[in-house]
């Protein structure tokens, strides 16, 4: 195993597992227990990442926002990696009218800012559950998996192994799911592992401007949201999320360039 | 001995928008009985591979076969079928294997799943017959160990292995013909003759036809039953693989056979033939290998001659040395 990936292992294990087990070991990371007095604590034992302005625990809030943050990625990630791949091979295996259609098509959403549509969709459908959330984020990015499957099958549909297959009778559909998916997975495997970084930023970013996950529901995005009014008297509240958020993009970046090394060889 | 797979009047056209068609093959016609070795020889672009491809329908795009031509195999014409009613012969019927064994196998998968998926594309068996199968056809291809050589990845298996997978992957649908092209070009010598051995062997116990397209009439010698000689398109010679390399008729067959070295004999510059084959589209008229030829007559830049059978078995298509003695 290479540096890279034990790096990224390591990170992104540690955020797994605070996802997993912190909600179990920290506090209700919704309880208010004391307005008066428990508000904007400085980092303790008893908060190890202090409180926020209503009291709350920041590292409560940490790990549940976790659980939404990487989630809510790992989904988009999913069903981005779904529909581009399934998309993808259709574009590079048909030939003719159809495939052209779904090439511009590919090319058309490419040039469309993931940003903007989202902007636009979640103005005009309001705030939504974590699950549409994903579902949304994953609709949006497909594309990019798309544009790199359909030309990984355009290069394996010329190869003498896929010449082989038809000269024993592989049917095209037989052909496309045997010979070429699994070769053609590679690169939107790679792909995938990158995007989720794109997705935890991106989901973090909507959530900053109020427009992901709505409070008091815990999310990355939501506690820098949060945090903006205090940055000076108490800077933990930023610090914690906007540490998670550099460690989870790092970990994800570190595992997809390692898998790149891995199944990609020769590619940089 | 009536013949299994037979071609006629074989001719493909490529018509390229706003260009004169090219007719890379022309009026090809041969026949393979079962357990019979054939050896198409020529030199590349001399149609040899097309021919091949033709049988199977698997002509690039663009490639359209002549009204006339017939694939006649087993009562049926694979010149009149659609790419889907062809599949089912492809493999099962006839099966082919390529040159290059390093790009014919898929890198993502082992070999014996290879071996397992070309079993199933044909019949429905279970997997662990299909992998009984998968491993015997390994063993009768030569390959040692072929319980552990089954799960063994294609980069760990060297040229000549490889080779040998890929036939057992063509052998796994019982084919009655096996269209070879080019099938030890790829490989070191001493390789090619083993696979040549196994082909020889595979025809024998299975009673296949094989036909084997090369350039290298050395690895045809002492193996094929009978030998077609292809220039520019079209058959210039056919005879039976011990006639030919005793009397060849043809001035072009003659050439190749002067620029093969010797080991007898002195040592001297090796005689080649002048000129280079001209590419489709530029083919002269009447015989096509006048222009390179030493004994070209007036005859031949006028009309094409014919291939006419000079003794029972062998054709030659020249108007000078077709039935005169050598």
């Amino acid at each position: 195993m290479t540096g890279t990936l034990r790096a990224g292992l390591v990170l992104g294990g540690g955020l797994v597992l605070l996802a997993i087990v912190g909600p179990w070991i920290a506090p209700d990371p919704l309880a208010q227990p004391d307005l008066i007095t428990g508000t904007l604590q400085s980092p303790s034992a008893t908060h190890w990442f202090g409180t926020d302005q209503y009291s709350r625990d920041v590292f409560a809030r940490l790990a549940a926002g976790a659980r939404a943050s990487l989630g809510i990625a790992v989904g988009a990630v999913v069903v981005a990696t779904l529909l581009g791949t399934l998309v993808g091979l259709i574009a590079g295996g048909a030939r003719g009218a159809a495939a052209e259609a779904l090439r511009r098509a590919i090319d058309l959403l490419l040039g469309l800012p993931r940003l903007v549509v989202l902007l636009v969709l979640l103005a005009a459908v309001g705030p939504l559950t974590p699950l549409s959330l994903a579902l949304v984020l994953g609709a949006t990015g497909w594309p990019a998996i798309a544009r790199l499957v359909r030309g990984e099958t355009l290069r394996l549909r010329e190869t003498g192994f896929v010449g082989a297959a038809r000269a024993l009778g592989a049917s095209p559909l037989r052909i496309l799911r045997r010979d070429i998916l699994p070769g053609a997975m590679a690169p939107a495997l790679v792909a995938a592992t990158l995007g989720i970084a794109d997705a935890i930023l991106l989901e973090a970013g909507l959530s900053f401007i109020g427009l992901g996950i709505q409070p008091p529901a815990p999310t990355w995005g939501g506690m820098i949201l949060e945090a903006r009014d205090h940055i000076a008297s108490a800077p933990w509240l930023l610090l914690a999320p906007g540490l998670a958020l550099v460690v989870a993009t790092t970990a994800a970046t570190l595992i997809g360039d390692a898998l790149r090394h891995r199944l990609l060889p020769g590619t940089r | 001995m009536t013949d299994l797979l037979e071609v006629r009047d074989l001719r493909i056209s490529f018509a390229p928008p706003g260009a004169a068609p090219i007719v890379p093959v022309d009026d090809v016609s041969f026949g393979v009985a079962a357990g019979e070795m054939v050896a198409l020889v020529g030199e590349s672009g001399c149609g040899k591979s097309l021919t091949g491809l033709a049988i199977l329908r698997l002509l690039p795009r663009g490639a359209q076969l002549g009204p006339k031509s017939a694939i006649r195999f087993a009562g049926v014409d694979l010149a009149t079928l659609s790419e889907t009613t062809v599949r089912p012969y492809r493999g099962a019927r006839i099966a082919m294997v390529f040159q290059d064994p390093m790009s014919s196998l898929n890198p993502v998968m082992r070999v014996g799943a290879q071996i397992v998926e070309a079993i199933q594309a044909h019949a429905s068996v279970p997997f662990s017959t299909a992998r009984a199968r998968a491993i015997a056809l390994l063993a009768e291809v030569g390959i040692a160990d072929p319980a552990d050589r089954v799960d063994a990845w294609p980069h760990q298996l060297s040229g000549g292995m490889r080779q040998r997978v890929m036939l057992a992957i063509a052998l796994a649908g019982e084919p009655d013909v096996l269209i070879a092209d080019e099938p030890t070009t790829a490989l070191d010598v001493t390789v090619q003759a083993q696979i040549l051995e196994l082909l020889d062997t595979l025809r024998r116990t299975r009673q296949m036809a094989v036909l084997l397209i090369t350039h290298d009439l050395g690895i045809v010698a002492g193996r094929a039953d009978r030998v077609l000689v292809m220039y520019a398109g079209r058959i210039v010679e056919s005879a039976p693989a011990s006639t030919l390399f005793a009397a060849p008729q043809h001035p072009y067959t003659r050439g190749l056979f002067g620029s093969i070295p010797r080991l007898d004999g002195p040592v001297e510059r090796l005689a080649s033939i002048a000129g280079v084959v001209p590419p489709p589209g530029q083919w002269p008229s009447g015989c096509r290998f006048h222009p390179r030829c030493p004994l070209a007559v007036a005859a031949c830049v006028a009309t094409r001659p014919p291939l006419v059978a000079d003794t029972a078995a062998h054709a030659t298509a020249c108007w000078v040395t077709a039935g005169s003695p050598t």
